[in-house]
C-alpha cells in the first residue's frame, strides 16, 4: 500500500508554481496559492497602517511602546518573505531563471533611476516630488513596475 | 543545443501539457526546450532520458 501510494506520488508531482497562479486574469488564477503567498503581506500591510495610525494619535506614548508598535510589523513582513521563498522554490528552473532575470532587472533599475536622480539633484536640476531622492514608497513602486516589464521580457524570450 | 524531445514526444502521443506533467516542469519549459530557447539542467536532462529510456547524448546533441 505504502509503495502504490509512493508510486503515485512520484507519478503526479504538484504543479509547479507561476506568477499566473496569483494574477487575476491570467486563466490559471488559483485563490489558494494567491492566500497562501500573499496572505502576510496583507497582513504586514495591516500592521503597519495601524502602527503609523497609533503613532499619530498617541504621540506622549513612551519610546518604548512606539519602537514596539513601529517595530511589529516587520514580523510579518519576514513571514512574507518566507511565503515567498517558497513559492519560488516550488518554481521549476525556467520560471526560476525568468524570475531571477525580472528581479535583477528591477532592482539594479530602482537603483540606476535612484541614482539618475540623486544625480540631477545635486547638478541643481530639481524635480518634482523627488528633490530630495527616490524615497521608499517611491522605489518600490518603481521595482514593482520593473519587475512587471522584466517579467514580460524575460517571459518572451522563452516562448 | 539541438535535442529530439519533440520526436520522442510525439512517439508518445503526448501533449506538451502531458510530458510537463510527468517531469514535473510547466509547459512553458517543455516549449522552451523544444524550441531551443532554454538548454535543460543536467537533472531534468537525466529525467527526460529516464522517461523516454534513451542515453542523454542521444537526446541532446551540442552544436559545435
Amino acid at each position: 500500500m505504502t509503495s502504490v501510494l509512493y508510486i503515485g506520488s512520484v507519478n503526479k508531482p504538484n504543479p509547479v508554481n507561476t506568477p499566473d497562479f496569483c494574477s487575476p486574469f491570467s486563466g490559471h488564477y488559483s485563490f489558494k496559492k494567491d492566500i497562501k503567498l500573499n496572505a502576510w503581506f496583507v497582513v504586514a500591510a495591516v500592521f503597519y497602517l495601524v502602527s503609523m495610525m497609533l503613532a499619530k494619535r498617541h504621540p506622549e506614548w513612551s519610546v518604548t511602546i512606539r519602537a514596539t508598535f513601529a517595530l511589529v510589523p516587520l514580523l510579518p513582513g519576514l513571514l512574507y518573505v518566507r511565503s515567498l521563498m517558497r513559492f519560488v522554490r516550488g518554481m521549476d528552473e525556467l520560471q526560476r531563471r525568468i524570475q531571477l532575470e525580472a528581479w535583477l532587472f528591477a532592482t539594479i533599475g530602482t537603483i540606476l533611476i535612484g541614482m539618475a536622480i540623486s544625480t540631477l539633484n545635486s547638478s541643481g536640476v530639481h524635480l518634482e516630488r523627488v528633490e530630495n531622492g527616490l524615497g521608499m514608497g517611491q522605489a518600490f513602486i518603481i521595482a514593482f513596475v520593473l519587475w512587471i516589464v522584466g517579467t514580460a521580457v524575460a517571459n518572451r524570450r522563452y516562448k | 543545443m539541438k535535442n529530439l524531445l519533440r520526436e520522442l514526444r510525439a512517439t508518445k502521443k503526448w501533449s506538451q501539457g502531458d510530458l510537463a506533467d510527468e517531469l514535473g516542469v510547466s509547459r512553458q519549459t517543455i516549449n522552451a526546450i523544444e524550441t531551443e530557447k532554454y538548454d535543460p539542467s543536467l537533472p531534468l536532462a537525466f529525467k527526460i532520458a529516464r522517461l523516454f529510456k534513451q542515453p542523454i547524448e542521444e537526446i541532446f546533441k551540442a552544436e559545435i
